[in-house]
């Protein structure tokens, strides 16, 4: 239950919604006039806006809490001077720790992404397949043949043959006796002396070496 | 907006504009300006004189780095009034468990000149002021302590006007309530807002 002015008039509610604007002086002219005017002839608005001066007055006393105002300055001016060195820096470590942070991370995904990237391009070369009794692959010389010679064959035969056709032994023999054979120099062999090396008596096998089986 | 506070309000834009190029001298200026009419504010929402240099600290500290983006939609007193209200909040809810309110004021505190018929007024407000919420002593003392309009109490405290306007009602309506010596002619029936 709440105890409120009597309304003697329709006008009195709109006079009490104005006082606290005349008082501090906001409402204009003409509202405190008819204000002023309302009040003239309405006691209950008359003694309302009565205690709103008394509120009012009341209100505009200086606080009843001291605060020194020298003191609190010098507190807030020692605070501002202290930022610079303290604050500030701080929080623009901070901001730079995260990016730094972040960057780090962006790079660690990137390098992970890049090797990633290099094992599927390596993995997808076509692979050099070989048997498991197949002598582990040696260094291919380019125009190199793989010659298999009969066992009666003479070393004398063997020297002539790859004297006459120009070519030396590179590799072998491995496990079923094929000799490795290029050409002296930079020569490549040839599809004659394919032929020959084939046409050879003595000679069981002659294939050219490729780079991959 | 009277012509004195038209004159005051370019005197604080322009300490404002002075204190974002780094001015100490503006900062301070605005500083002692403001101090009273805080420090009166703030009463109303606790009586430790520390957490008020806290909160009037903490509200010059916040426009001393804002002062350059200040944009001049309102008053600077009310932009500063804004502030404090809500380092008035913030220093509630961190000092929430201890005593901010004290109904009894120490002699020590109250001013050393203090005309009796001032002390009648203080006890008088002191009595209906301790019956209303925190909000409607906010809006009480921003409307006729500081001399703010509805649209300036809504800007300070975030609110609709209407909610400020309610709130006005009801605390008027609760000081007449409890303070009923200057009442005349008064009938009873249930609160409602206009």
């Amino acid at each position: 239950m709440t105890m409120l002015p009597t309304y003697s008039s329709q006008d009195c509610p709109r006079a009490w919604e104005m006082m606290p604007w005349v008082l501090q002086k906001s409402a204009t002219q003409e509202q405190s006039e008819w204000l002023t005017h309302h009040l003239a002839h309405c006691s209950a608005c008359r003694a309302e806006f009565v205690q709103q001066q008394r509120l009012h007055q009341a209100m505009s006393l200086p606080a009843d809490v001291e605060v020194d105002v020298e003191a609190g300055l010098q507190r807030l001016l020692g605070r501002v001077d202290a930022p610079t060195v303290q604050e500030q820096p701080l929080r623009a470590r901070s901001g730079s720790w995260l990016t730094r942070a972040l960057v780090a991370a962006v790079l660690v995904q990137a390098v992970g992404i890049g090797a990633l990237g290099l094992k599927i391009g390596s993995s997808s070369e076509a692979p050099a397949y070989r048997t498991l009794s197949e002598a582990p692959p040696a260094p291919v010389v380019s125009g190199a043949i793989r010659i298999v010679p009969d066992a009666n064959m003479t070393l004398a035969d063997w020297n002539a043959l790859l004297h006459g056709l120009q070519l030396q032994v590179v590799g072998g023999p491995n496990d079923v006796g094929a000799y490795t054979v290029a050409p002296v120099g930079a020569r490549r062999a040839t599809a004659h002396t394919l032929q020959q090396l084939r046409a050879t008596r003595g000679v069981r096998l002659a294939e050219p070496v490729t780079d991959t089986p | 907006m009277n012509d004195a506070d038209i004159t005051a309000d370019a005197t604080d834009r322009m300490l404002l504009q002075r204190m974002s190029a780094g001015d100490r001298a503006a900062l301070a200026t605005l500083y002692r300006n403001y101090h009273g009419r805080l420090c009166r504010f703030l009463s109303r929402l606790t009586r430790r004189a520390d957490v008020i240099e806290e909160v009037i600290n903490d509200c010059f500290w916040i426009a001393w780095q804002k002062a350059g983006d200040f944009r001049g939609d309102s008053r600077v007193s009310t932009w500063i009034m804004g502030i404090a209200y809500r380092c008035g909040l913030k220093a509630l809810r961190q000092h929430g468990d201890e005593p901010v309110e004290d109904s009894h004021i120490p002699e020590e505190r109250t001013p050393a000149i203090d005309p009796e018929e001032d002390r009648e007024l203080r006890d008088w407000l002191s009595k209906g002021l301790q019956r209303l919420s925190t909000d409607q002593r906010v809006v009480i003392e921003l409307v006729y302590g500081e001399g703010h309009t509805l649209d300036d109490v809504a800007t300070i405290m975030q609110c609709p006007v209407g909610t400020i306007k309610a709130r006005l009602f009801h605390a008027r309506v609760k000081l007449r309530n409890v303070l009923p010596a200057l009442a005349e002619g008064t009938v009873t029936f249930k609160e409602q807002a206009p």
